[in-house]
C-alpha cells in the first residue's frame, strides 16, 4: 500500500494512502474497507467491521449530534421544566 | 446538575430537575457507544411520571449531565415502524422476538410546541439492559416532527 501522505494530528495519525477499484485497506483488528466502485465524483465502500463496531456516515452522525445537543438544553434550562416536565 | 455514582451501594443517587432519585443496578441501562454528543453518558436510566403523562426522561447516571425528554414514537404516529436491523438486534443482544422499548427524543420545545426526532430513536433492550440511538442512513421518518399535543393528551395512559 503506498503511503502518500502522514500526518500527526493531535494524539491520531492522518494516513492518506492510494487505491484502487478492489483494493482495501485493513483498520486493526477484524475491520476492511474496500473500494467497490469509483465514480466520477463518488466512491462506493464495502465496509467489514465486527457487529459490535457502529459503522455511521459523518454527516448522518453529526446531525444527530446537534439534535442530542440541542434536546439536552431543553432540560438543562430549568425555567422550561414545568412546562415540558413528564 | 450532578449524579453521584456510589462503589458501594448498588443503588445510584440520582440529582434531576425533576427532584432526587435512587436508582437500583437492575434499572441502568447500558449505551456501549453513550448518545451522539454524550459519547460518554455511558449509563442511563429511564424515569417515568407516576401521572399519566406519556412523556419519560432518559437521564445520564456518569458522564456529563445529559438528561432528554422522551417518548414511544407509536404515541407520536400510531403507524411507526418499530423494525431494526439484524446488526442492531445483535447489538443489543436481542433474538427476534424480545421485546424492545423505543424512544424519540423531544429536540425543540417552543412556548406551544414540542418537535420529536423520529429519524433516530434510542432502542432499549430491557432484558440485557442495553441500548444505543439507531441512525438509519435512508431517512425513514422526519428529523423534526411537531407533536401533537392534543392527540397526545387523549391516547394519555388513563385518559386523563
Amino acid at each position: 500500500m503506498p503511503v502518500v501522505g502522514l500526518v500527526v494530528h493531535g494524539a491520531a495519525l492522518v494516513l492518506v494512502v492510494t487505491r484502487r477499484k478492489d483494493e482495501a485497506i485493513v483498520i486493526g483488528e477484524g475491520i476492511e474497507i474496500r473500494v467497490v466502485r469509483i465514480g466520477r465524483d463518488e466512491v462506493r465502500l464495502g465496509i467489514t467491521a465486527p457487529v459490535e463496531v457502529a459503522v455511521h456516515r459523518r454527516e448522518v452522525y453529526e446531525e444527530i449530534r446537534r439534535e442530542n445537543e440541542a434536546a439536552s438544553a431543553i432540560l438543562a434550562d430549568p425555567r422550561r421544566v414545568n412546562r415540558s416536565s413528564p | 446538575m450532578s449524579s453521584t455514582p456510589r462503589e458501594e451501594s448498588s443503588a445510584i443517587r440520582l440529582s434531576t430537575q425533576f427532584g432526587e432519585f435512587e436508582a437500583a443496578a437492575s434499572h441502568i441501562i447500558t449505551f456501549p457507544e453513550g448518545l451522539p454528543g454524550f459519547e460518554r453518558c455511558l449509563r442511563f436510566v429511564v424515569l417515568r411520571h407516576a401521572g399519566p403523562s406519556p412523556l419519560v426522561c432518559l437521564h445520564a447516571v456518569d458522564g456529563p449531565t445529559a438528561s432528554f425528554l422522551a417518548i414511544d414514537p407509536r404515541r407520536v404516529l400510531r403507524r411507526y415502524q418499530c423494525a431494526v436491523s439484524d446488526a442492531v438486534r445483535l447489538r443489543l443482544g436481542a433474538g427476534p422476538n424480545a421485546f424492545l422499548l423505543w424512544l424519540t427524543i423531544i429536540t425543540i420545545a417552543n412556548d406551544d410546541e414540542l418537535f420529536v426526532n423520529l429519524r433516530a430513536p434510542v432502542v432499549i433492550n430491557p432484558d440485557r439492559l442495553l441500548g444505543l440511538q439507531v441512525m438509519p442512513h435512508d431517512a425513514l421518518y422526519p428529523l423534526h416532527y411537531r407533536l401533537e399535543l392534543d392527540a397526545l393528551a387523549r391516547t394519555g395512559t388513563d385518559g386523563a
